[in-house]
């Protein structure tokens, strides 16, 4: 396993250098923009020369037409539409509404942007490389003869899906909405919870082709600077061709990449994101995925839902520990059951080893080898019914319940009490989602443990996997906080959630300086009106 | 540094593997190769200086459960296997020639000594039992009115194995308190204890028809590790009453105008005794407080009223003093400290105790008892009046 992450990391290496020899090619592109329309547009068409999708519109306009221009877009990247109703149109025909002697001079870019040009999101760009980056980005270029500027304007739509209920983290009570694709909207819903002058989103732009935009949203008088400081230069690092997902910047900003236990979280709920903003965190939103990461992350993290603060805290508190104890059973269900009747049998009640035995009976294989197979089946299962289409993931999810649960008992493959223990293991498996990939391989790892040495195998596993959590550490926040090191007033939120209303200060691990200040007053437990407080108004 | 990393965490795995390397018991043993031992029980072979072993051991494809290939019918689902050997673990290791796997012990939920066995004294015999690590302290201990292995062989109606129903009838003695349970542990104890007397629930077989039923027709005594007698029920609860382990029962009382039955049910019992020592004699005073409830009455009379309650209570109190008194006279006969009284003195009069201890068998039967009884009826279930015609309306 090491092998092959080393062999990643080499791959990478090997990217790095490909990548300065294009930044080297690069170079071609960045000379300034010349007077000479014609000279302009015979460098951009050479660079485009391969791609049929670029649009070059030349055209004559002015009241004697005798000025020229050429608008460069790229179809179904900039709208159309717009380009036509609110570039051309002013420039061909809103020109005329004009008197002639009005001091419009129309080889200047900024007097036609000032007197003509109804669109609001442009820039003036002097470089053919910038030219290009604008381009590539949606914008429609407007060049003019005689003019060393060029304006990049974006016309406002873009093609996006619209504002669904994510499909990773669906809610009984709560928001329906989820992030989408396009990350403008996304920082336009989060803007729609947190409407504070203090929400702040910086931009910056990541990798060489892909030239995404990546967002770390925080707010000021929360945050930690440190924390920030800390994300804005490990973004910085990232040299690469392109981000495409948010699990890249992920990869390569985390703390501990080889650890099995993410130290960065993501979500899809402008809500969530809204609510760790607000406790001090930091949002990274990657232009083009549903996911937005959300640093510092801690491990109890993995165990709360925003559901726990919607719902009233008592019912919330039950689910809570649900978790954990589903959690528990899906990494360790297998391999109790292994420990317990290869090594330790006379840990199971006699009527209970006597009912396994029996249905053990036929059975051919060790425990181990039995619960390997059980555990490979499910994982093949969940892998193929999630990959499907839906109707189809469910006949195989049919088929492999069939298969699984009643042929391979039937035949003696398997004994009945192992199949209870493996679908009580895959359904506890879904309950905690941020750690089901952590829990398959920890699954795995301690049922090899118990196969070799039992009870004490598995203890020493967990004795392991305890000492690498609290070693670990996200953007500077131990993992395990407030369990270890042990915070009372970070505890309200672990195990139970306390009511809101004692929840008033910010968790100190993530805000540090300013965990003092109150995300709300500390007074504010509701109680039946009083005749006496009325009274002294 | 990726290659530095990558050897320190290779270094790390490999120390994680060594800890394995220093644990002493890694016996991997699949259930299938269990033979698994619910029941034991130790006779005397025919051949002196034998010991003839009877090992109860689960069939499992007998059992019958949910994947039920065969199962149910008339099968058993146990099977009774014997060997002979010099000694208990010669004779555990003697089945292998019969099962084929090894004995797996630690579920045996009741070893049994037949009646020879005990007379000739259980310390031999005991030794294994204690000493192999499979096998639990908790496991309980009987004596079987005649042979071990018989016991053993009496199948029972509702249970599937008769170790477990066996388990199940000691274990639910505090139905009636008859007889007391009584496991290694316990019983090892008392053995190494100077004075007090060893018990253990006695099993007896009723032949009814075809069938066997087994029984628990009281608690055997024994004396230096030797069986001497054998206390009936109700001389085993007066043993309880002073042990303080009386859970619940029925207590039978005529009722106060002596027309018919007062019944009882024991609710609560507690017990206090304190030895003392005055000019020379031993006088135990012995304290019971019991509550009890009326659960049944064979009579008209009114028996929910102060003074009726009052002697009733009083014939119940003098129902358990004398249930107290059957037992001590037992063990007078005997000669066999059943109710530890020995140990008491030895906590408060550790002075005496040593001249006392050496002579203890002959100062044993002079022990006189002091006992008071405090009996007390604390409620008459549901109904207050019995369900009879009213008295005087006639």
């Amino acid at each position: 396993m090491f092998g092959f992450i080393y062999k990643i990391t080499r791959y990478l290496s090997l990217k790095n250098k490909n990548m300065l020899q294009n930044t080297e090619s690069d170079k071609n592109n960045s000379e300034p923009i010349t007077p000479d329309l014609e000279k302009n547009l015979e460098v951009i068409k050479g660079i485009f020369r391969d791609s049929s999708d670029v649009t070059i519109h030349e055209f004559n306009f002015g009241h004697e037409r005798k000025f020229k221009g050429a608008l460069i877009f790229i179809d179904n990247l900039a709208n159309k539409e717009e380009i036509h109703k609110n570039i051309l149109q002013p420039l061909m025909y809103g020109v005329l509404l004009f008197r002639n002697n009005v001091d419009i001079d129309f080889t200047k870019i900024d007097s036609i942007r000032e007197n003509l040009i109804s669109m609001t999101d442009n820039s003036k760009v002097s470089m053919i490389s910038d030219l290009l980056d604008s381009l590539l980005a949606g914008s429609a270029i407007l060049l003019i003869d005689g003019s060393k500027e060029a304006l990049a304007i974006k016309p406002g739509k873009r093609e996006s899906r619209s504002i669904e209920e994510p499909g990773t983290e669906a809610v009984v009570r709560g928001p329906r909405e989820g992030f989408i694709e396009n990350v403008n909207v996304n920082i336009a819903l989060l803007r729609r919870k947190i409407k504070d002058t203090e929400l702040c989103v910086e931009k910056l732009v990541i990798g060489d082709k892909s030239k995404t935009d990546v967002y770390i949203v925080y707010i000021k008088s929360i945050a930690n600077p440190k924390l920030i400081e800390e994300i804005r230069k490990r973004l910085k690092r990232i040299k690469i061709e392109a981000i495409l997902e948010s699990g890249y910047i992920e990869q390569f900003i985390e703390d501990s990449p080889y650890s099995i236990f993410p130290t960065i979280s993501n979500s899809e709920k402008p809500d969530k994101v809204a609510a760790k903003i607000l406790e001090g965190r930091a949002a990274i939103m990657v232009d083009g995925t549903p996911f937005v990461l959300v640093v510092p992350m801690m491990f109890i993290e993995s165990f709360q839902s925003v559901e726990d603060y919607y719902a009233r805290p008592f019912f919330a508190s039950i689910i809570r520990v649900i978790r954990f104890l589903s959690y528990i059973i899906s990494t360790l269900g297998p391999a109790i059951y292994v420990a317990l009747t290869v090594f330790h049998q006379e840990l199971i009640p006699t009527q209970l080893l006597i009912s396994i035995a029996e249905g053990r009976e036929r059975v051919p294989f060790p425990a181990l080898l039995e619960a390997f197979l059980m555990l490979f089946a499910f994982d093949l299962l969940r892998e193929a019914g999630v990959r499907l289409p839906k109707p189809v993931g469910q006949t195989v999810g049919i088929v492999g319940a069939l298969v699984l649960g009643e042929a391979s008992v039937e035949a003696g493959l398997i004994s009945p009490i192992m199949v209870i223990v493996v679908s009580a293991t895959a359904i506890a498996s879904f309950a905690v989602p941020a750690q089901t990939d952590s829990g398959t391989i920890l699954r795995y790892i301690y049922l090899a443990l118990a196969g070799i040495a039992g009870g004490f195998g598995v203890i020493m596993g967990l004795l392991a996997t305890l000492l690498h959590l609290a070693s670990l550490r996200s953007f500077g926040t131990p993992y395990l906080w407030p369990v270890v090191p042990l915070d009372l007033s970070g505890l309200k939120d672990v195990f139970i959630r306390m009511p809101l209303w004692t929840m008033s200060k910010r968790p100190e691990a993530i805000t540090w300086d300013n965990c003092d200040s109150y995300s709300q007053s500390p007074d504010l437990m509701p109680s039946a009106y009083k005749k006496d407080d009325n009274d002294s108004k | 540094m990726g290659k530095k990393m990558n050897i320190s965490i290779i270094k790390s795995i490999l120390c994680f593997f060594l800890v394995f390397a220093l644990s002493g018991c890694l016996g991997a043993r699949e259930i299938n190769d269990l033979e698994i031992v619910i029941g034991m029980g130790v006779d005397k072979d025919e051949n002196a200086g034998n010991i003839l072993l009877t090992a109860q051991v689960v069939k499992e494809n007998a059992v019958g459960g949910a994947s039920g290939n065969g199962g149910g019918g008339d099968d058993e689902a146990y099977w009774n296997v014997s060997s002979k050997g010099e000694s208990i673990f010669d004779a555990v290791r003697q089945m292998t020639h019969k099962t084929g796997n090894r004995l797996f012990i630690s579920h045996n939920q009741a070893v049994i000594f037949g009646n020879d066995v005990a007379k000739e004294g259980l310390q031999e015999y005991i030794d294994f039992f204690l000493r192999a690590h499979e096998m639990r302290p908790a496991a309980l201990i009987l004596v079987a009115e005649d042979r071990a292995s018989d016991v053993l062989d009496a199948k029972p109606e509702t249970e599937k194995f008769p170790a477990m129903n066996i388990a199940k009838l000691v274990k639910t003695y505090g139905f009636t308190s008859h007889l007391y349970k009584v496991n290694m542990k316990d019983f090892a104890l008392w053995l190494m204890s100077d004075t007090t007397a060893p018990l253990a629930p006695l099993l007896t077989i009723i032949q009814n028809g075809e069938n066997k039923e087994i029984y628990v027709s009281g608690m055997a005594a024994f004396k230096n590790g030797k069986m001497v007698g054998k206390l009936n029920h109700d001389e085993s609860r007066g043993l309880l009453w002073v042990l303080g382990e009386v859970r619940s029962g029925v207590i039978i009382v005529p009722s106060p105008n002596e027309t018919g039955k007062a019944v009882l049910e024991i609710l609560k019992a507690k017990s206090k005794v304190t030895p003392e020592i005055k000019d020379g004699k031993i006088v135990m005073h012995i304290k019971i407080k019991e509550e009890s409830s009326l659960s049944e009455q064979s009579t008209t009379e009114n028996l929910a009223d102060d003074k009726a309650f009052e002697k009733i209570q009083k014939s119940s109190a003098e129902v358990i003093r004398q249930e107290i008194m059957a037992a001590f006279d037992k063990s007078r006969e005997f000669n066999a400290d059943i109710f530890g009284f020995g140990e008491m003195l030895h906590k408060k009069y550790s002075n005496e105790w040593k001249t006392l201890k050496d002579n203890w068998d002959e100062i044993y039967p002079t022990i006189e008892l002091n006992i008071d009884v405090e009996s007390k009826i604390i409620k008459t279930d549901l109904l207050k009046k019995p369900a009879a015609p009213k008295e005087g309306e006639k």
